[in-house]
């Protein structure tokens, strides 16, 4: 087939942009599910496994939203470690018994960087290998451009002068960097966001709240799913600190097993062996920065997520034996915004009260 | 010579695939085995107890026997696997369960090997290993692995043929309703998980045949009939025996247990590439009230009943 393919591919926070750019770049044209409302969930939770974890849900709420509204000829799934995998092969055959046509593209199978462009040649196989390494390329970059705007915002956004500004100056840059197709272009977009970002006014302590964000990758990194926890936080005036995001992922992927010697290295002694996909990660974010005297951590998963349960028991340690505050929140289909907020509330006055503790003894 | 020591293996979990080859190795060793009871209720509640919420029941159970073993050993034996071969996988449990009894119950001395063959870390060195650890010479350690190891072939192999057997002469009672029931050892196994609902079925006049006992390697080479991509080991022997069995079978019982990820998955996909063989689905969590599950069998069977007198009508009209 030499035609133009209609690509797609399910949301995960800001990340639709560089897929945009990945797909329009090779040739083919990109099919952007509509943003996510409480029916994605609800469309994509009706056609899934009972107690499957919710990312499955929220993706087949994409897939289906997309179907439904226009159709596309290629469905994209990415995602490492445990069921994450195993996703593509069930989604695509529950969608295909619904009558639905498309080639499905698992960009899991990717161990290395050759091997990722081999597998994205697979969404217009009609492009050159040259020009689908550039659209890789420029499409890592600008996902990169995103994380660093976002990792400012995460840091600064609960210290702004002016309430909005600070999403003024990030939705601009998003904006320019939407229409970039050259690395050279994505550099200075990056470099003139980051720029607009720094120059909105904050007043911010010297010794802010920080508050670090470990946990598994999807509900990390997709606000919609965990209910907008990390502005909620900051919402509190908490400065929050993020380590995982897609392109480091993408890294560990393609770089073997370097990532999990490091990590158990870091977990110090709660962690002998590897306990899958990010969780190992979890527990040696949560101990480097209980000693790098962080005030508190939020650990988040899907409910019943296999790995980071077995992280929580090492964290529950952690946080019983040198008294450090962790919340734990677990998402599932019913999971509501007001309960989140309650307890993120909740926790951000308990770490500003041990502060004032701390200050006064 | 100082008194033998004495190791605890926790009944429940990997102990119900590997207890030949465990209780081999730890005998040849000179060590006492004690072996924790069936699973009971007071199991299952100290283990929710202890774990953290949303672990699975399997897990739930697994902490109830460790506990349980508590002050009748000098350790705890919790091996921790990860990979038997270089492209598949075991359900992430498996790699966790050490580090989580050491974090869920700190004073506790334990001792265990690592398996992950996908980064080249194999049994029989890391049992060795541990065999060394543990005091023992290297000629006997070598021993007592290499001993183990074929009591446990031997063990496996008895219980494929056993399986065998029965589908050759189409089994003892050709006219009774047979059901395969398919799901993880360590659930069809448990006392208090997968035992009553077989016991009840063979209660019922059904002729029971299981999943886990079949030729393994097989069973994962035929998985991919149903399933091309699925990745993890145990899930793959399910399907297998699935695929294996379908043919022979009135009906396909399903023993998950809450929340099992890899099952949900599996489960779904079988559902849709299994056409004409009835299939029960039985979810069981630690609030499971035998009575619901009991109706729900029964009329799993009745059904299965009533479609075979239909059909033998259809044959004798015909």
């Amino acid at each position: 087939m030499t035609g133009k393919r209609r690509v797609t591919f399910p949301h995960m926070g800001e990340y639709w942009i560089a897929f945009e750019t990945l797909a329009e770049m090779l040739g083919a044209e990109a099919v952007i599910a509509p943003r996510m409302t409480r029916h994605t969930l609800e469309a994509g939770a009706h056609v899934s496994p009972e107690f499957v974890c919710v990312p499955f849900k929220y993706n087949m709420g994409n897939f289906l939203e997309t179907l439904e509204g226009g159709g596309a000829d290629v469905i994209v799934q990415a995602g490492g470690g445990c069921r994450f995998g195993y996703y593509g092969e069930v989604q695509e055959a529950i969608l295909k018994d619904m009558g639905y046509e498309f080639e499905l593209v698992n960009l899991i199978k990717a161990e290395s960087a050759a091997q990722l462009v081999r597998e994205v040649r697979r969404m217009q196989p009609s492009v050159s290998y040259v020009r689908a390494a550039r659209a890789v390329a420029v499409a890592y970059r600008q996902a990169q451009a995103i994380e660093a705007a976002e990792a400012y915002v995460r840091l600064n956004i609960g210290f702004e002068v002016e309430r909005g500004a600070t999403d003024r100056a990030l939705n601009s840059f998003l904006r320019d960097l939407r229409t970039t197709r050259t690395l050279r272009a994505v550099r200075e977009v990056r470099e003139r966001g980051l720029a607009d970002l720094a120059a909105v006014p904050i007043d911010k302590p010297a010794d802010p709240l920080r508050v670090g964000v470990v946990g598994e990758l999807y509900v990390l990194m997709e606000p919609f799913a965990n209910c907008g926890v990390e502005r909620k936080l900051a919402a509190a005036g908490v400065e929050v600190h993020r380590f995982i995001n897609g392109t480091s992922l993408i890294a560990q992927g393609v770089g073997g097993r370097k990532h999990v010697r490091h990590a158990l290295d870091a977990a110090g002694p709660w962690v002998e062996y590897h306990l899958g996909a990010d969780a190992t990660e979890s527990v040696a974010k949560t101990w480097e920065l209980m000693n790098a005297g962080f005030d508190g951590m939020v650990h988040l998963k899907p409910f019943g997520c296999m790995p980071e349960v077995s992280a929580m028991s090492a964290l529950q340690r952690i946080s019983r034996e040198h008294t450090f505050p962790i919340l734990f929140l677990s998402y599932d289909a019913q999971t509501a915004e007001a309960g989140v907020q309650t307890r993120v509330e909740a926790f951000c006055d308990m770490l500003a009260m041990r502060r004032r503790r701390d200050a006064s003894a | 010579m100082t008194e033998a020591r004495t190791v605890g293996l926790p009944r429940a979990l990997l102990y119900h695939k590997y207890h030949t080859l465990w209780t081999t190795f730890f005998e040849e060793l000179g060590w006492r085995t004690v072996i924790s009871g069936p699973t009971t209720r007071g199991t299952l509640e100290r283990g929710v107890g202890l774990a953290v919420d949303e672990s699975c029941l399997p897990m739930k159970v697994f902490l109830g026997h460790v506990d349980s073993l508590r002050d009748h050993c000098d350790v705890v034996f919790i091996p921790r696997l990860e990979s038997l071969t270089p492209d598949e996988h075991l359900c992430v449990k498996f790699m966790g369960v050490y580090d989580i009894v050491r974090n869920t119950m700190p004073d506790l001395a334990v001792i265990g090997y690592d398996v992950d063959a996908a980064n080249a870390v194999h049994e029989r060195s890391s049992m060795i290993a541990l065999a060394r650890q543990l005091g023992a010479g290297r000629l006997a350690s070598r021993r007592a692995y290499d001993r183990a190891l074929t009591a446990q072939r031997a063990h496996e192999r008895e219980l494929a043929r056993l399986q065998e057997s029965l589908l050759e002469t189409g089994g003892p009672h050709p006219d009774r309703i047979r059901i395969l029931v398919v799901g993880h050892t360590y659930n069809l196994a448990d006392e208090l998980i997968g035992k009553p609902i077989i016991t009840y079925l063979e209660s019922l006049g059904v002729e029971v045949i299981t999943s886990d006992a079949i030729d393994k390697p097989l069973a994962r080479k035929l998985s991919a009939r149903l399933s091309p991509g699925i990745r993890w080991t145990y899930n793959k022997e399910l399907l297998g025996a699935v695929e294996l069995y379908r043919d022979v079978v009135d009906g396909i019982v399903f023993i998950v247990t809450f929340p099992c990820g890899p099952d949900s998955l599996m489960g779904e996909l079988c559902q849709r590439k299994l056409h004409g063989v009835p299939v029960a689905t039985i979810v069981l969590d630690e609030l499971q009230a035998e009575a619901g599950l009991r109706t729900r069998l029964e009329s799993f069977v009745d059904i299965i009943a009533a479609k075979r007198h239909a059909r033998q009508r259809c044959e004798v009209g015909s």
